[in-house]
């Protein structure tokens, strides 16, 4: 069954055609691997699918329902979430009342809320710190909290932009084990991702993107052996 | 920046627990500071200084309502006296010209100011930081010139004389009070709410707020509109104790007091703008004697505190129990 379905999506700024006319599906239940080098358009097409920027042309389908055009907020509650590349947390507020403003947004009650805020503190090991304010955080707790903000109501499909990126490997462990786990009680992902054994481990399926066309989708193992993936990483380190 | 986990054992409680603690820490140091400012009229009977004290009440509703907007929402707006100002004229309109009862005059005065500022929440609502500021400056100057200039509605300068409601002002003190705290309870009780993570999440970082499913614009909306209701609640209150509308109630410089009062007492907390609102408004009757420094004073004081003790006098008072608790 279909739940995210991605069709001849474009975006240009100016002159650079940073997404062209890209189109995938994803299955529920699926855990896609999302790569390709620097600049190929990976954010950009993360930003429209969260609503964060419009598409130049395409055509997206939730559940079979065309939602470009709505904005982050609603489509939080038809069940996108979304990890941003750039941290973001709420640097004034404490752990806890970080993950429950999505927890009371998305539609818990105050106590429920705190249930699950603490069940993930537990399952994210963020329990010695979660009456610290999240600007106190380092950067590696800071992303590990963010993450954990798009479970506080499990979504339809989670995207997350580099996840991993200069994260400790103890925290990184802790991500891979939560997403392998959710992924296999039929939690949906996009996974965008530079960590390649990562990906190999968690990611049955990549889709591999270079300056904003989609060169290739397959399974993470046809897809890192293809030449075409490889000539767009190192000529993207060339550059 | 960490009050429980750093100090209190509230980190080594197992189950569920409370996270909005300091907020309830601060409305009862609020709540014991009324108690005191109540008990001052037993030592004090001049009745100048008791109607300092009742200004500085109408400073204290002001800076609690603006700080709501400004510190816990970060929409850091420059007309909360104009709010006030809508809500005087509001009543006083209504009852020089139509006799409307002082009472009923203050409800209208909550209802028209919360919608203007409802309205004014809208319009700003894509402005960020300076542009915002500014936006709301000019809406203040623009409000304060129509007032000052439709002469023959406000009689402009000379002001408009309106009904009083009480004989005695001791009667207003605690009327005042009374105001004061049921607004404290009131931002309290918000502020636990779920209302009160929204508005600090969209402080704090908007986009994040939206991905969480925070209806950015809705709350927003709401707060300008509750902080715009409450100080023209104020404003309503103050005409009727004047028994005088002025144009002067909008006036840029008490917009400056109500800055200094909640930057000095702590931006985001909720004894702290209330609590200073006293000090400042005190202080600057000091001043007013030894000659019109007031606003170099506190503009100085409203930098270094920005610049150096983010939360204010509260931010103070709290590291320095905390040393206190820890030697
Ligand atoms: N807001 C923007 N304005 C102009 N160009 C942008 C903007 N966002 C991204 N780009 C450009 O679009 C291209 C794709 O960027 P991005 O989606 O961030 O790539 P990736 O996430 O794969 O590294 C890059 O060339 C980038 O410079
Ligand atoms: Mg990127």
């Amino acid at each position: 069954m279909t739940l995210l379905s991605v069709r001849g999506v474009s975006k240009r700024f100016g002159g650079l055609v940073a997404v062209n006319n890209v189109s995938f599906d994803v299955a529920a239940s699926e855990l896609v691997g999302l790569i390709g080098p620097n600049g190929s358009g990976k954010t950009t097409l993360l930003n429209i699918l969260s609503g964060l920027a419009d598409p130049d042309g395409g055509e997206i389908l939730l559940d079979n329902v065309p939602c470009q055009g709505l904005t982050p907020e609603r489509l939080a509650h038809r069940g996108v979430m979304r990890m941003f590349q750039l941290t973001r947390v709420f640097r004034r507020m404490n752990v806890i009342d970080n993950l429950l403003v999505a927890g009371r947004a998305l539609g818990l009650g105050a106590d429920e809320a705190l249930a699950r805020a603490h069940a993930l503190i537990s399952e994210l090991r963020l329990d010695v710190i979660r009456h610290l304010d999240a600007g106190q955080l380092s950067g590696g707790q800071m992303k590990l909290l963010e993450f954990g903000v798009c479970f506080m109501v499990p979504p339809r499909i989670a995207l997350l932009d580099e996840p991993f990126a200069a994260v400790h490997p103890t925290m990184k462990e802790i991500m891979g084990d939560f997403i392998r786990a959710r992924h296999e009680k039929g939690q949906t992902f996009i996974l965008v991702s530079h960590d390649m054994p990562v990906v190999v481990e968690l990611c049955p399926r990549a889709v591999c993107m270079n300056a904003g066309d989609v060169i290739i989708d397959a399974t993470t193992r046809e897809v890192l052996n293809d030449p075409r993936v490889i000539e767009a990483y190192l000529g993207g380190q060339a550059a | 920046m960490a009050p429980s986990s750093a100090t209190s054992p509230a980190g080594n409680r197992s189950g569920v627990q409370l996270s909005n603690t300091k907020t309830t820490v601060e409305f009862r140091a609020a709540l014991v500071a009324m108690a005191i400012v109540a008990l001052i009229p037993l030592g004090v009977s001049n009745p100048y200084w008791l109607g300092v004290l009742i200004v500085s009440m109408y400073f204290a509703i002001l800076a609690g309502a603006w700080n709501l907007l400004a510190g816990y929402t970060g929409q850091f707006s420059l007309a909360p006296a104009t709010f006030a100002m809508i809500g005087a004229y509001t009543t006083g309109l209504l009852n020089h010209y139509f006799g409307v009862p002082p009472l009923l005059g203050i409800v209208a005065a909550v209802v028209v100011s919360g919608l203007v500022g409802l309205l004014l929440g809208r319009a700003v609502l894509r402005l960020v930081g300076p542009y915002l500021a500014l936006t709301t400056l000019s809406f203040a100057e623009i409000m304060r010139l129509v007032a000052s200039n439709s002469i023959d509605i406000t009689r402009g300068d000379l002001g408009l004389g309106v009904a009083g409601l009480l004989d005695s002002r001791i009667g207003w003190y605690y009327l005042f009070l009374g105001a004061l705290v049921v607004l404290l309870i009131l931002f309290y009780m918000l502020l636990r709410s779920k209302a009160g993570l929204f508005l600090q999440a969209i402080r704090d970082d908007e986009v994040a707020a939206r991905r969480a499913g925070v209806n950015v614009v809705f709350w927003k909306t709401t707060a300008f509109a509750i902080s715009a209701a409450a100080s023209g609640f104020a404003g309503a209150l103050y005409a009727h104790f004047a028994e005088l509308v002025t144009p002067e109630l909008g006036l840029i410089g008490q917009t400056g007091l109500i800055v200094s009062m909640t930057v000095i007492g702590g931006m985001g907390t909720l004894a702290g703008p209330v609590v200073a609102a006293f000090l400042v408004y005190v202080l600057s009757e000091w001043l007013r004697d030894v000659g019109g420094y007031q606003l170099v004073v506190f503009a100085a004081l409203v930098v270094i505190f920005a610049r150096f003790f983010r939360e204010g006098l509260w931010g103070l008072a709290r590291a320095a129990v905390q040393r206190w608790g820890r030697a």
